[in-house]
């Protein structure tokens, strides 16, 4: 069930209902079995997968936390990270890995594990990369004797699967989760009026900022080789754009979805396009990945108390793992490899710390060429696409733009720069009633008029 | 509020994004007041850019110059495009006589699960009569069958191998009747066009049929709304599917025609034209595909067929156009 369809809105409005109807004892068992409904409703097959993930993290984090053996303890870790990673691998890699890897190394095992790959017909589960994070890393803080592992399966598996944020994040923590999904909660109005306004906004910049530019982004990417350099830069620029709208949308609408239920989620973007440098970039962007990885892979490798060369070596396996976690294709290693690499010349230069203006143009220089490796199907076609973009050239290409999309861009842009560490909410707590109507009348009709129409599923789903 | 936008938006935008996304809409305007309504697809008009440009519903209301008459003709559609179509078109109106293009084709796995669906689909979310805003909000929200090109590949590739034919292995199944060698193997263009007229012809109507389900809806609709229904089974090549499959496929061909003539011919309101068998292969244009694309000559015959069945109806308005009198019948 995707956020922008009709079964999402009758879906959030009965559980809703519901969940203030009935006494508190009973709401997390309904909000478990409203995420299961809500993840099964794609492919009911998926149900078996996150069950099969929550049971095994249950099981190692309840092992970890009663046992005094080192050794058992590691291995229920080993349990758990094996299970998880190899089920991404499986799901997610297996496919990248029989066909390029084994191309690159020359193996002559390439025949039989095509073969076998397209036997296997492997589809990738919807948000297998979200709840994959968040559950290892409700492991590794078992582990590392940060939290208390939970006594009840039915709850483990619904701070797993709680649907708000099942299939695209934020990646949540249980120590921050835990007390907000079982503490009883009353019906209050400030939570109400938060979600909505946050769904307004991120329904609004989904469907009317992404959704709109969707169709253009991909009409000058698939046709790159007849258009000209402008549109070129054009649809780098409208893809960086698209992608923000389309990733933030969604982080809105989960984050007021789970809002109207009392629970508030981490923000997950701070106005990314107003970084100064990479590292402020990351510090904006995907903000509940990046402190994953922060705290989950770039701490345990030593962090930045070790000596340069480490230290660099450490900056660029996060964020080419970050890539590769991105998707299984060499585009999103070199997307990584590009921000790993541009954030030691910024950290060397010293522009990592300032905030400059020529910081600002490096950055977003950089941030909008590695979206075309993001946005592109393989590197070659990223690089014909920027030599191209280069080169000045005319094209043939005929786009249709409408004005009305271009106001869209600018409004959102704008709010965006204007509310920085905010958000609609806030903004709107400070403007005269009159003011609030007229701003939802203007969201809610651009809404129903001008959203796109292009079936676009959100571009983080795929992930 | 929401009416006001529902106003606002039919005055400034609704018009222009419907002439691009959803013409049938102004289609409706226009066929509620006519007397004769005919609902095709391509098959109503030429496909060639010559001076053979008639269409088949033209020729039909020649047959009627006292009735006005207009056309649903949209590509790609089939009956169940054109009951929301038919159901769209407002309670007050003038309609008399509904005549429905039965294509046989598009009662098989190949059309029933075509790409195109999805983009038909979408397009007639804007016909129904609801507040336009609504019917705008529900395509933004993909409310309707939008199943992806592999989804609907798939449903195909899964019906084309069930052992669903009368007939003994390998002609138990399109799949298995297409691997039977036959006209050499896969390069030889006869083999491809007899290939395509299986995947088109070779299956079993039954009322688990979605298009007869469709069908059903119609006749319920025009018993509803006090319209004649014609049902007008249209000519299919049968001499090329004979020529390059055989017997047992024209056998399917005409049993199927049949069964859904059977099915309605005795209720009061519908007349059933099972014209599958009345052109020879001469009249259809396409040849490397079966098609029900004819040419001039084959549109007048077929219009004859349905003009002389709309006498039971409408014969004070019936005149025989000059050009009938030179069609040689088969």
């Amino acid at each position: 069930m995707i956020f922008n369809s009709l079964p999402f809105l009758f879906f959030i409005s009965s559980v809703l209902l519901v969940f203030y109807a009935i006494p508190h004892r009973f709401r997390w068992v309904l909000m478990l079995f409203a995420s299961y409904f809500f993840y099964g409703f794609w492919k009911i097959e998926y149900l078996s997968l996150i069950s099969i993930s929550t049971i095994i993290d249950y099981s190692s984090s309840r092992i970890i936390y009663e046992s005094k053996k080192r050794l058992t303890r590691q291995l229920a870790l080993a349990i758990s990270l094996m299970t998880n990673l190899g089920l991404l691998f499986f799901f997610k890699y297996s496919n990248w890995f029989l066909s390029d890897l084994v191309d690159v190394f020359n193996l002559s095992l390439v025949d039989s594990a095509n073969q076998w790959r397209s036997g296997l017909n492997i589809i990738l589960p919807v948000g297998i990369s979200f709840y994959t994070f968040q559950t290892i890393s409700y492991t590794l803080d078992v582990y590392s004797s940060k939290i208390k592992p939970e006594k009840n399966i039915f709850k483990f598996a619904l701070f797993v699967s709680y649907f708000p944020q099942l299939v695209a994040g934020p990646i949540e923590r249980y120590s921050r989760l835990r007390n907000q999904l079982f503490t009883p909660i009353k019906l209050s109005g400030d939570n109400i009026t938060f979600g909505l306004r946050l769904m307004l906004y991120g329904f609004f910049i989904k469907m009317c900022v992404a959704d709109n530019i969707a169709p253009i982004v991909d009409q000058i990417f698939d046709q790159q080789q007849n258009a000209s350099s402008a549109q070129l830069f054009s649809g780098m620029l409208l893809f960086g754009i698209q992608i923000f709208s389309d990733f933030h949308g969604y982080s809105l609408i989960a984050i007021g979805t789970a809002r109207l239920f009392g629970v508030k989620l981490i923000d997950n973007f701070n106005s990314p396009y107003s970084a100064t440098s990479i590292r402020d970039f990351w510090n904006r962007w995907h903000i509940s990945l990046s402190t994953w990885f922060r705290d989950y892979l770039f701490i345990p490798l030593g962090g930045s108390r070790v000596n340069h060369l480490r230290l660099a070596s450490n900056i660029l396996i996060v964020f080419i793992i970050s890539g590769i976690w991105h998707g299984a294709n060499w585009t999103f290693v070199v997307w990584g490899a590009v921000h790993g690499t541009a954030y030691l010349a910024f950290q060397w230069s010293g522009l990592n710390k300032s905030k400059s203006l020529i910081g600002w143009v490096l950055t977003m220089i950089i941030v909008f060429l590695a979206w075309v490796f993001f946005r592109s199907d393989n590197i070659q076609s990223a690089l014909d696409y920027i030599i191209r973009m280069s080169e000045f050239t005319e094209g043939s290409l005929q786009l249709v733009w409408n004005p009305i999309i271009a106001s869209f861009i600018g409004l959102f842009l704008i709010s965006d720069f204007i509310w920085q560490n905010g958000n609609i909410h806030s903004w709107l707590e400070t403007k005269p009633s009159t003011w609030r109507w007229l701003i939802y009348a203007f969201l809610l009709y651009s809404i129903l008029a001008h959203a796109g129409t292009v079936s676009h599923p959100f571009i983080y789903f795929q992930f | 509020m929401l009416v006001v936008m529902n106003w606002f938006y039919e005055k400034t935008s609704f018009k222009e994004y419907a002439y691009d996304n959803a013409d049938q809409y102004f289609q409706i305007n226009k066929v509620k007041n006519c007397e004769l309504v005919y609902t095709s697809a391509s098959s109503n008009f030429s496909q060639k850019t010559t001076e053979d440009k008639g269409k088949l519903s033209q020729y039909i209301g020649q047959f009627y110059p006292s009735l006005a008459m207009e056309a649903f003709n949209i590509p790609a559609t089939h009956v169940g495009t054109h009951y929301k179509l038919l159901q769209s078109i407002p309670k007050e109106n003038h309609v008399q006589t509904v005549i429905c293009a039965v294509n046989l084709r598009s009662f098989g796995a190949d059309w029933r699960h075509s790409e195109l669906e999805t983009a038909l689909n979408k397009s007639l979310v804007m016909s129904p009569n609801r507040p336009v805003l609504l019917n705008r909000l529900l395509v933004s929200l993909n409310a309707y069958d939008n199943k992806s090109q592999e989804e609907r590949a798939e449903q195909r590739m899964a019906e084309w191998s069930e052992l669903t034919l009368p007939y003994e292995a390998p002609m138990n199944s399109v799949s298995n009747w297409c691997a039977v060698e036959k006209w050499g193997d896969w390069s030889n263009p006869k083999r491809q066009l007899a290939d395509q007229f299986i995947k088109q012809y070779a299956f079993v109507v039954d009322d688990n049929n979605q298009r007869i389900k469709d069908l059903d809806k119609i006749v319920e609709l025009a018993a509803e709304r006090n319209w004649n229904l014609v049902l007008s089974i249209l000519p299919e090549n049968i001499d090329k599917a004979d020529s390059l499959v055989g017997p047992k496929l024209i056998n399917l061909m005409y049993s199927n025609s049949e069964w859904i003539k059977h099915r309605y011919e005795h209720l009061d309101h519908v007349k059933v034209l099972n014209n599958i068998a009345i052109l020879s292969s001469q009249h259809f244009t396409d040849k490397d595909f079966p098609t029900e694309h004819y040419d001039e000559q084959g549109r007048k015959l077929i219009a004859s067929y349905v003009a002389f069945a709309l006498r039971k109806h409408h014969s004070k308005a019936f005149a025989s156009p000059a050009w009938s009198t030179n069609l040689n019948f088969k």
